[in-house]
């Protein structure tokens, strides 16, 4: 199946790679915190790459599954997955809610406006501490547990969060490859033509903004189990933008290019441990580099390289440019 | 009458760019609209097409009324447009923006989307095949693979007609579609133009090139300062004085196939 | 309970007066390169500092030290505009916002390596004796942020009202081409506007800090509900702005003292998203039409 290819090749990645180095810390558990946020990255992307859409505040969705999870789980007693489905729910419904007033506006407004619900949210969670157990968060996350099997290693974590990463993947892209993908692609390519070919663009959007937001909120339920704990930092203005950077330095409009940046930027933190003074001044200076140099991403940079090699390069079309 | 449009206004700020505007478009005709710069002939469309609302007046097409709609509501009535400045998706390729033309044809939803199902996968089939044939029709079969960023401007111009037709509308709104394009595409788009029009669709043409206009349409509208200043046959509207002294200028000759 | 309210008010307008020069700043920068500079936060962050670390110890005295805070942030504007925003040519909205988030995170890796995460403050420019007026007390500081804001508001309006260098500036931000074709330095120009944004960001930072202590990290809040301010007054409109900040640094104090303290960071989001949702042209902005 040639469209699945990369899918394929990214399931044998995932399988492999724990059968070659088994017990290896970096697989089982850098590798797990990168697949979760290759899961909001995917999601993320496809707001953002594929619908051109912008979204400053991803990680606010990513924190209300991971509260859902943990205060159903830990106050009242809920089934982990009776829980996970609340928390779907919960970041589905907030995301349908605000998407018709947001979605409507374009440009700056749209990015500071999603800051400023990511924010809110943020604001709440930690401020709302009889629930949420305010900035020390929320501990003793029981597990998981599939079948009556547990999950509570670091390898069995790697397992769920690899099929859960194919399966967002699978998803996406049988949606990309559709006639509902192509019309968020439309939406992204010129908004007024796509309502032209009886798009309803609104809709649209609306739909794809509560499709990033229920992939959070999965990926933020995973997490609070995985942990075992949350706590609001996890889900601050900052991770919102590394989720942004994840996916524009991956490359917009690329599931894989979303799994590849969300996976470098995972890595980041690991291979500046001996830069620790300098950490923020570098990611910094990285995401100012990546949009100056590199807008269109390492994939968009390898597909411009491709149709150059193909002596294809025509206009400069595609993410790095508004389309009228 | 497939349009009909009465008392149309409309104004943006102190500028009155359409002024109590009436005309009606028969099925079955190339119907042009001309006139100078600032005339409100783009203004006109995009009131068709629901992206502004007039201030007043009545818009009916093929019995529904159009205004207040939303310009997908309008689109799936069956009227399509190209623009004037191209709004091409460049970021697909060239099959893949004339599939996008199918999509008030098709019903897949986001389920189907997602799960891939059978009756999802036949209808792509069909759109694939649709929006083939739409390409085909206007002379882009070869390209369909490129992306439509590679294409240059005259195909750009030609890949939004088919896009617009893979909708198989009832009235195509074609805006300046000879604008930019040399003396061989201008001949070449006026026998696409006429191949429309002989598949029943009723083409509303604006377009500054005279001589296509005289030679593609069999009505025109002349429109200065926002109101009607001539309507009829070419043969009519070359004669009336007050169009030359108007636009035309002088005593033109066009020929005439 | 009256005294209350007005103690609030005035630590409203206190507030409110360094938000309005950030919003100031915002508005500048947006009208001359159609770029929301999410660093304008830092410019504050690092006026203050700077100043604090000249005047360290036995170091500078106050005003050379804030004198050479606001140059070298300034610079630091400059340098801004020169090397991340200008390179990025063509790019699209989302780019350029994460450009100036890239630099904001950056001067802030900056200040942290500099001068790590303690907190500091410059010492009060004419003493900490509080002044009564009735059952309400005002710090000279007060007097010092309001007054010195004051008087760069008037000075900017008059910059881009009776100036040519400004309303050149006013010119490139209506229509850059036309501009050009007149003669008029675009880069220079721009240049021009970072390096007074920056400005009145030091400046901010620097007469604030005296009550309001500082941090590597006092900026991102700061820059946020900056642009907050600046869109409920209008984006673009720069003396809207400054009315947008002050109106949110009433509100602000006001909710916080009022009503709840934990909340009153969420008050100028909240703001940010009605303004968006119900009148995104602000209270004094023009709403503008765009073109098919």
């Amino acid at each position: 199946m040639k469209r699945l290819r990369g899918w394929w090749l990214l399931a044998v990645l995932l399988a492999a790679l724990p059968l070659i180095f088994p017990g290896n810390y970096y697989i089982n558990v850098v590798g797990s915190s990168a697949g979760l946020f290759a899961i909001l990255a995917v999601g993320l992307n496809l707001l953002m790459g594929y619908a051109g859409q912008i979204s400053l505040g991803h990680a606010a969705f990513f924190g209300l599954g991971a509260y859902a999870s943990a205060i159903l789980t830990t106050r009242y007693g809920w089934n982990p997955w009776s829980a996970l489905g609340a928390g779907l729910v919960l970041s589905g419904l907030v995301a349908y809610l605000i998407a018709r007033p947001i979605l409507g506006l374009k440009g700056h407004y749209l990015a500071m406006a999603t800051l400023g619900f990511g924010i809110i949210v943020h604001i709440i969670l930690v401020q709302t501490g009889g629930l949420t157990g305010g900035p020390d968060g929320i501990g003793e996350i029981p597990p998981l547990s599939i079948f009556g099997w547990a999950i509570d290693s670091d390898e069995r974590w790697y397992g769920v969060i690899a099929v859960t990463l194919l399966l967002v993947v699978l998803l996406a892209l049988n949606l990309m490859d559709s006639r509902t993908g192509r019309a968020l692609r439309a939406l992204h390519g010129a908004e007024v033509a796509a309502a032209m070919m009886g798009i309803d663009t609104a809709g649209a959007k609306t739909a794809v903004f509560v499709l990033a937001a229920l992939t959070a909120g999965l990926a933020g339920s995973l997490f609070a189990h995985q942990q075992a704990f949350v706590s609001p930092d996890s889900f601050s203005f900052f991770v919102s933008i590394e989720l942004v950077t994840m996916v524009v330095l991956g490359g917009m409009a690329s599931t894989f290019g979303a799994i590849l940046g969300a996976v470098l930027l995972t890595l980041l933190p690991e291979l500046l441990v001996v830069f620790e003074d300098y950490e923020v001044l570098i990611f910094g200076a990285i995401l100012m580099l990546i949009m100056i140099f590199l807008p269109q991403g390492i994939a968009g940079g390898l597909r411009d390289l491709w149709q150059s090699r193909r002596g294809l390069l025509g206009r400069k079309g595609g993410v790095g440019q508004d389309a009228a | 009458m497939l349009l009909e449009a009465s008392g149309l206004t409309k104004s943006f700020g102190g500028v009155t760019a359409i002024a109590d505007l009436d005309f009606l478009v028969p099925e079955g005709l190339v119907y042009a609209v001309i006139g100078p710069n600032g005339a409100g002939k783009t203004t006109l469309f995009n009131m068709l097409s629901g992206i502004y609302r007039p201030d007043e007046g009545r818009l009916t097409f093929a019995g529904q009324a159009l205004i207040g709609q939303a310009t997908h509501q309008i689109a799936r009535l069956g009227l399509s447009r190209t623009f004037q400045n191209l709004q091409i998706f460049f970021n697909m390729s060239v099959l893949e923006n004339v599939m996008v033309g199918c999509h008030a044809r098709a019903r897949t939803g986001l389920a189907g989307a997602l799960l891939r199902l059978p009756r999802m996968r036949r209808e792509e089939e069909r759109i694939r095949q649709w929006a083939g044939e739409a390409l085909d029709f206007c002379d882009l079969g070869g390209l369909k693979g490129r992306q439509a960023s590679e294409l240059p401007y005259g195909a750009l111009k030609r890949l939004e007609i088919a896009r617009a037709l893979a909708a198989r509308p009832r009235l195509l709104l074609m805006d300046e579609p000879a604008a930019g394009l040399n003396d061989t595409e201008t001949l070449e788009m006026r026998g696409l133009i006429r191949r429309i029009r002989d598949q029943g669709i009723t083409v509303l043409l604006v377009e500054h090139n005279m001589g296509l206009v005289m030679q593609v349409s069999d009505r025109i509208l002349v429109l200065d300062y926002g109101s009607r200043l001539a309507e009829g046959t070419p043969a009519e509207v070359r004669a009336n004085p007050q169009v030359i002294a108007a636009y035309l200028g002088g005593e033109v000759h066009y020929a005439v196939e | 309970m009256w005294d209350q309210i007005l103690q609030f008010v005035l630590t409203g307008i206190t507030l409110g007066s360094t938000y309005a020069l950030v919003a100031l700043g915002f508005a500048i920068i947006y009208n001359a390169s159609d770029v929301v500079n999410l660093a304008q936060g830092e410019f504050v962050m690092l006026g203050a500092m700077s100043a604090i670390a000249l005047t360290a110890g036995e170091g500078v005295p106050l005003v050379p030290a804030i004198l050479v805070a606001v140059l070298v942030t300034m610079v630091v504007g400059l340098m801004l505009q020169r090397f991340a925003i200008a390179p990025a040519r063509g790019i699209t909205v989302v780019g350029t916002i994460i450009i100036t988030i890239g630099a904001s995170i950056f001067l802030r890796g900056l200040a942290l390596l500099l001068w790590g995460k303690d907190i500091h403050a410059l010492p009060h420019f004419s003493g900490e004796s509080p002044i009564r007026l009735g059952n309400v007390t005002l710090l000279p500081q007060n007097l010092w942020v309001m007054g010195g804001t004051a008087v760069l508001v008037l000075a900017v309006h008059l910059f881009f009202n009776r100036t040519l260098l400004g309303k050149a500036i006013l010119a490139c931000s209506c229509n850059k081409a036309a501009a050009q074709l007149v003669g008029i330095d675009v880069g220079r120009m721009l240049l021009v506007a970072y390096g007074l944004s920056a400005m009145l960001g030091a400046m901010a930072g620097v007469l604030v800090t005296p009550i309001t202590f500082t941090s590597y990290d006092a900026g991102i809040m700061l820059g946020l509900k900056g642009f907050s301010a600046a869109v409920l007054g209008g984006m673009g409109n720069p003396m809207g702005a400054v009315a947008g900040g002050l109106v949110l640094g009433l509100v602000e104090s006001l909710a916080a003292g009022l009503i709840s303290s934990g909340y009153k960071d969420a008050i100028a989001f909240v703001i940010l998203l009605l303004v968006l949702f119900l009148r995104p042209s602000g209270l004094f902005g023009r709403a503008s039409a765009e073109r098919v």
